[in-house]
């Protein structure tokens, strides 16, 4: 029996791209712990997933854990699945996990999310000539800082992020010293003094982020990113260096415990085909982020009003 | 050189060794950075070697985890049904019956403040957290108190481990624990469990240590057994000290229940600190924070009731009657009372903090980037890179030239030779010293100088088997590959002690002649102390920007309460009978306290000075969160990579530093001790 559906499962993870097959519910009465960590779009798009599990009559947990460390969980089955990875900002623990076999990858969420170098759009009065990179050329001194001193200073993402931000200064040769920022909520307070301020700052930044409205922060525009940038030197505007270009796009994607398949396996189909786009996310996490409010309101008002949006994965699991 | 005193033979060696280094540095590029050849691979070693272990005791430790499940399930179900004016009317009749009606009103009122903000549920999850992890550190403590007690030979080795058990940040063995016991809340439990237990311990062992000989004697001649002696007669007669270490225990088990929350699985106050500093709203991040400054309080002051030597125990009766209250209000309100949660009465004063702190830093915008400049420009850099680096046109308004470094080097001369002739030749010799490292800068100083000078410094202030460790335990950083970054973290917690020594030694000094200005100070002390840490960088930021100077001050604002604390306490304990007699010899009272009372609190204070070291240490690596680059972003670095051996080796490396420190300024009490005959 447990072999059968498990050949089952594997015959529907192949089979895919959107159209589903129906599968068993499986051990409905056991609850299915989703990961909670610590951005409000991965609680949005958590709690979407949770609320679609729940239709096809699943019951749900949610567990708050930590981005880096929740792997070993997911690993042992404590937790079952983390629905928002971001491939910029993912440990060597999960590839070790998912080369072990523990983790399995439940594919991309489809989250259309950018990263680049960055800024409140105030600077762009403060240094004339943005959003093209070449700008920044001029103005370095205006971002000096006593650290940085006579470069201009850019906040770069925390340490254990990579250092993406410095890499494109050295690539394009801009006279900017990247500085990491040391946790998320730093580079927040970066944008917030400065904008509050009106005061000069660049930033690594990227988006889907309820920050980018709400201090109406700004890319710069960078030569976009091709495969021979990052290894050819010759190509874009830095004859000498390679990372002259905007950053690679980044994946989102999801994935679970690898006993997921065989205890729900529509579970397991559901949220291999669960997918979301900026455009749903973006406004849910302003209605939490700057207007108040609770995540689980925010998400069912949504869930009642885009039923045409999330339905029919769920149906095409169950049915 | 036999004529020379102890400290001018060892400043004497580090000058001689310093001024070498510096005249060979050209020539011999390995004097200044420690080449990479000769490291040792120490942290994928230490990472192989742990892992294995680890796959070891795994299935003992999960089992544990599975065990502990249980009490951790059970504290946290109770504390979540049962309805909160029950709670709170029980820990209100607790407080009357504790302390009267002054503990009582406080229960009341912070309690109430807790519902109010809507973090009633969170904070019961820590609560549940603390009501588990306590006994069980109680319990290790005991057990690690009694050992060294009974057994004087493991009394060395089992202080070092109590050490190594406050000093190692949490942080850098959050990822062991966490394969080992695997996820959800029983890691955080058992991480505070390990910085709670050793104040437990070394109080038990104090306590015991100090049980009158006679009434030992008496337990002897009563012929029982030697369980029996302990248990009916040594352990009672330290009831008072162990149970300071109740206290001190419970106050270190609240402290990490925050940092524990980094990992997640538990929905509890330090996870939503972490929501809201993620966020930077300072507001709302305090407010949370306040949470577990409410609970540090009542805890704090009902349990160190319990080490009072008589204490009174109010009327039972009325505690009884406030229960009762509280059961017949949660069963009139029962089907009406709202989920706990849902308070939101504090968010005003929330919201009103953010726009305080946004509203402060637009008005003082240029003094406190000039403030900052300043520091950074005049004290920070130098201090870091030395005078011929961070001495630039755009610094300083000129460059500094060798010309300049000879004068400098000269003038420092002259005033060692004068302290000479005048019989100060220590002083001179480490004016000298220290014109080397300012020029040098404490980031680019020469190996063998830091070795050497550390271990001189050692053998001063503990004798050689002092210098020797200090020395093997400072080579370890070294081949590991992680010196650059512990000069670093050296030279950070370095100024930051120093500028705590200074500013804290005032403010002592102040409370101490002035009771109307520690009234103020306490309360400052006690928030300082108990809030989250995180919190304080939001403010910091904002204000500062990512940076050094910012984790500077954060460091600052946690690690000057001890020295505040133990200054006052060493100024006003001086003894009754030598104030009289000074007082009699007609001393001023400006006298009084640089004759008398400064020379008596010395050792005192010099343990507040050593507490700060260790406090400074401990908040380098929450300092990491605003950017700094030393040791503590290794261990940030480890915690994301879950690389264990990094981890482990960074922690360590922070470990050794700190402990060098702390032997250094102990040996340095011990002597004054001595000499003032205590």
């Amino acid at each position: 029996m447990k072999k059968s559906t498990f050949a089952c499962v594997l015959g529907a993870a192949t089979l895919v791209a959107g159209m589903g097959q129906a599968a068993e519910l499986g051990a409905v009465d056991q609850p299915i712990k989703l990961a909670i960590n610590e951005w409000t779009g991965q609680h949005v798009t958590t709690h979407i997933a949770g609320e679609m599990l729940k239709a096809a009559g699943y019951n749900v947990e949610y567990v708050t854990a930590g981005m880096m460390n929740q792997f070993q969980a997911i690993a042992d089955g404590e937790i079952h699945a983390t629905l928002e990875i971001w491939s910029s900002n993912v440990s060597d623990e999960y590839a070790n996990k998912v080369s072990e076999g523990t983790i399995h990858e439940l594919g991309d969420l489809e989250l259309d999310a950018k990263e680049g170098i960055a800024y409140p759009a105030h600077v762009a009065e403060l240094c004339p000539g943005l959003p093209a990179w070449e700008a920044l050329k001029n103005c370095a001194p205006l971002f000096a800082s006593a650290e940085t001193l006579p470069a201009g200073r850019l906040v770069d993402y925390p340490a254990d992020w990579g250092t993406p931000g410095a890499d494109r200064m050295t690539g394009l040769a801009l006279p900017f010293k990247a500085v990491p920022a040391g946790s998320e909520g730093a580079l927040i307070a970066e944008l917030r003094a400065s904008t509050e301020r009106n005061t000069p700052l660049l930033i690594t930044f990227w988006q889907p982020h309820w920050a980018m409205s709400a201090y109406d922060v700004k890319f710069v525009d960078l030569p976009v990113g091709e495969e021979a940038c990052f290894n050819d030197p010759a190509w874009g505007p830095n004859p000498d260096a390679v990372n002259d270009c905007d950053f690679a796009p980044s994946r989102i994607f999801k994935a679970s415990w690898s006993g997921m398949a065989e205890t729900w396996p529509a579970a397991f189909e559901i949220l291999t085909n669960y997918t979301l786009a900026v455009e749903h996310q973006q406004p849910m996490m302003g209605a939490i982020d700057v207007d108040g409010g609770k995540v689980e309101e925010v998400v069912a008002t949504w869930m009642a009003a885009n039923e045409d949006a999330w339905r029919p994965v769920v149906d095409a699991a169950i049915k | 050189m036999k004529s020379l005193s102890k400290g001018s033979q060892a400043a004497l060696i580090t000058l001689v060794v310093g001024a070498l280094c510096l005249l060979l540095e050209s020539m011999l590029p390995w004097l200044t950075s420690y080449p990479k050849g000769w490291e040792l691979a120490a942290s994928d070693w230490v990472g192989l070697g742990v892992k294995s272990g680890l796959d070891f005791i795994k299935p003992a430790a999960r089992m544990f985890s599975t065990l502990m499940g249980y009490p951790m399930a059970a504290a946290n179900s109770v504390l979540a049904t049962v309805p909160w004016p029950l709670l709170i009317a029980a820990a209100v009749a607790l407080g009357w019956r504790l302390g009267g009606l002054k503990m009582a009103a406080m229960a009341a009122v912070g309690l109430g403040l807790v519902v109010m903000s809507g973090y009633w549920p969170q904070g019961m999850n820590t609560l549940a957290l603390v009501a588990v992890s306590v006994p069980l550190a109680m319990m290790a403590g005991t057990l690690i108190g009694i050992l060294a007690n009974e057994y004087p030979r493991f009394r060395e080795p089992i202080q070092a481990l109590l050490d190594v058990m406050q000093t190692v940040p949490t942080f850098a063995y959050l990822t062991p624990l966490l394969v080992l016991f695997g996820f959800g809340p029983v890691v955080g439990l058992i991480a505070s469990a390990i910085y709670a237990a050793p104040p437990m311990a070394r109080n038990v062992l104090l306590g015991l240590q100090r049980v009158e000989p006679e009434v030992k004697e008496a337990a002897v001649m009563a012929g029982g057994t030697r369980l029996q002696q302990l248990f009916q007669v040594e352990i009672p007669a330290a009831k008072l000290q162990i149970m300071v270490g109740v206290n001190q225990c419970l106050m270190a088990a609240l402290s990490m229940v925050i940092i524990a929350a980094v990992i997640g699985g538990f929905n509890d106050i330090g996870w939503e600190v972490l929501l809201t500093m993620r966020k930077a709203q300072f507001g709302a991040a305090m407010l949370a924070g306040s949470v577990i400054v409410i609970f540090a309080i009542l805890i704090d002051r009902m349990s160190a009731t319990l080490a009072l030597d008589r204490r009174r125990l109010w009327d039972g009766r009325v505690a009884l009657g406030i229960l009762a209250v509280g059961l017949l209000a949660s069963l009139a309100l029962r089907s009406s009372l709202p989920d706990p949660g849902s308070y939101q009465m504090l968010d005003p004063v929330a919201v009103w903090l953010d726009s305080w702190l946004t509203d402060f830093t637009r008005a003082n915008a240029d003094l406190l980037t000039s403030v900052k400049n300043g520091i950074m420009f005049y004290v920070l850099l130098p201090l870091r890179i030395g005078l011929d680096q961070a001495i630039l046109p755009f610094t300083w308004g000129f460059l500094w030239t060798p010309g300049m470094s000879l004068w400098f080097f000269a003038a420092a001369a002259g005033t060692a030779l004068v302290l000479g002739l005048r019989g100060q030749l220590t002083l001179g010799l480490v004016v000298l010293i220290a014109a080397g490292i300012l020029e040098t800068g404490v980031s680019q100083l020469p190996w063998p100088f830091v070795l050497i000078g550390a271990a001189a410094l050692s053998w001063v202030a503990g004798g050689h088997r002092l210098a020797i460790l200090s020395t093997v335990l400072l080579a370890t950083i070294l081949v590991s590959g992680l010196w650059e970054r512990a000069l670093l973290s050296l030279y950070l917690s370095g100024a930051a002690v120093f500028a705590c020594a200074v500013l804290g030694g005032g403010i002592g000094l102040l409370s101490a002649v002035s009771p109307m200005v520690w009234r103020v100070v306490r309360p400052i002390c006690d928030m300082l102390q108990t809030i989250p840490l995180f919190v304080f960088l939001i403010p910091v930021l904002m204000v500062f920007q990512i940076g050094e100077f910012s984790a500077f001050l954060a460091i600052i604002a946690y690690a000057v309460v001890p020295m505040i604390r133990y200054t006052r306490q060493g100024l006003i304990d001086t003894p009754e009978e030598m104030i009289e007699a000074a007082t009699a010899a007609g001393a001023t009272r400006w006298q009084m306290m640089r004759d008398v009372r400064a020379p008596y609190a010395a050792p005192t204070i010099l343990l507040g000075l050593n507490q700060t070291i260790l406090y400074a240490f401990a908040m380098l690596v929450i300092a990491a969160l605003i950017g700094t680059t030393g040791l503590g972003q290794s261990i940030y670095l480890a915690l994301g990579q879950a690389d264990v051996g990094l981890g482990i080796s960074a922690g360590a490396a922070m470990a050794i530093l700190a402990l060098i420190a702390d032997r250094i300024v102990q040996g340095f009490a011990e002597e004054r001790k001595r000499a003032l005959g205590l």
